[in-house]
């Protein structure tokens, strides 16, 4: 079994190879078009373009997922502009609007977010599609930057009591639906990505790895993670409480934000009719 | 608080000021300094210092030096006949090749 020639794939691998590529490209997409309205909206100059540049580089990394979906004959305009809002499979938490001038939301957002990817990375590394691996490792500094600006900001915010109170009430708004990070497309095609050696962790793992690690971390600065946990046998820790939201975003379900976040996205395109995405420079291979 | 940004483009070059930031402690200047002036060009190195902690003396407290005009130190300046002596004829050659290498003949 490899994934060398796209043209020689069976059903099953066709269709984990095409959730596990719409997740990863979901997610950054859909976070970067969030990041976006801070711009020349954030609380400093230095904020505004730090912001700016992660958004950026998540489009990037959007833009190098759909491109593998390529070999599935997927097109970018398609997957961007003519794909119904439903279709979508990212977290619920990239699509939250931010509560007006809510810097701590975008600060979190970016922390819980940035931190699951860091241990999605690690899981797809030895990726058995060459071309995952190979963008994994360009992705990875990136991505190591990202979430030393959110750390950065953080520590910061938590330190004063206005700031901490701030990202507490973003705790409690955004953990819920950071935890649908985790959550499957389907069963089925989720054990076969873990299978077919495409991502060597499964979600339950990478998201007994993540609560291991961001949960420790918030309350080390005096936030309350709104969700009981408790240790499991094998010392991991893991959520007790069933907190999901109703709308999980990795089964196509989302919340009424993201369909209207889709209806601005794809307007131009729809009132220019435009034949295809805009493009400023060639594809990174 | 603003942090003044030096910015070295390759090892053992000299830092030459780029701008500042606005950032709270060093932690953050240096990471919004490699954000905003790290990115675009080639860089191998970022300093970041504070802006009060830099010493300035300006023209009005001290007369500065560089301002005489020294051109007669330049045999370029003088005018010469035909069949000047070959070191006068290098010289000349020399002093020409330096200022155009500055671009001072523009």
């Amino acid at each position: 079994m490899s994934f060398e020639d796209p043209d020689d794939l069976e059903e099953r691998e066709r269709e984990a190879l095409e959730t596990l590529l719409k997740r990863l490209g979901d997610d950054e997409f859909v976070l970067a078009e969030r990041y976006t309205e801070w711009q020349v909206r954030a609380p400093t100059l230095e904020s505004d373009l730090a912001l700016a540049n992660v958004a950026q580089d998540e489009l990037g990394h959007a833009r190098l997922w759909y491109d593998v979906l390529g070999d599935l004959d997927f097109e970018e305009r398609d997957l961007v502009y003519e794909r119904d809002p439903g279709d979508f499979r990212h977290s619920t938490l990239v699509e939250l609007p931010f509560p007006e001038g809510d810097w701590a939301d975008a600060v979190l957002r970016s922390y819980l977010y940035d931190s699951a990817e860091e241990l999605r990375f690690d899981a797809l590394v030895d990726s058995s599609h060459p071309k995952i691996a190979d963008r994994v490792e360009k992705i990875r500094q990136e991505e190591t930057y990202h979430l030393e600006h959110a750390r950065n900001w953080l520590e910061r915010l938590a330190a004063g009591e206005d700031g901490r109170q701030r990202l507490q009430d973003a705790l409690d708004r955004l953990f819920p639906h950071a935890l649908t990070l985790f959550e499957p497309a389907d069963e089925e095609t989720e054990a076969a990505v873990v299978d077919l050696g495409l991502r060597d962790a499964t979600l339950e793992e990478l998201g007994e790895a993540w609560l291991s690690t961001v949960v420790p971390s918030l309350e080390s600065l005096d936030l309350e993670v709104p969700v009981e946990t408790r240790t499991d046998e094998e010392d991991a820790l893991v959520v007790t409480a069933a907190t999901l939201p109703e709308e999980r975003g990795r089964d196509g379900t989302h919340t009424d934000a993201w369909v209207d976040l889709h209806d601005e996205l794809t307007h131009t395109y729809r009132e220019l009719e435009r034949e295809a995405p805009t493009k400023l420079m060639g594809d990174r291979e | 608080m603003i942090w003044e940004v030096f910015r070295q483009e390759k090892a053992g070059g000299y830092h030459a000021h780029c701008g500042n930031v606005h950032a709270p402690d060093r932690e953050m200047a240096r990471q919004f300094a490699a954000i905003q002036h790290g990115r675009r060009k080639p860089t191998n190195s970022l300093w970041v210092v504070p802006r009060e902690e830099i010493g300035e003396i300006g023209a009005d407290e001290v007369a500065f030096g560089g301002t005489t005009d020294k051109i007669y130190r330049w045999a370029t300046a003088y005018n010469t006949t035909a069949g000047d002596a070959s070191e006068v004829v290098e010289s000349e050659d020399e002093q020409a090749t330096a200022e155009r290498r500055r671009g001072d003949d523009r």
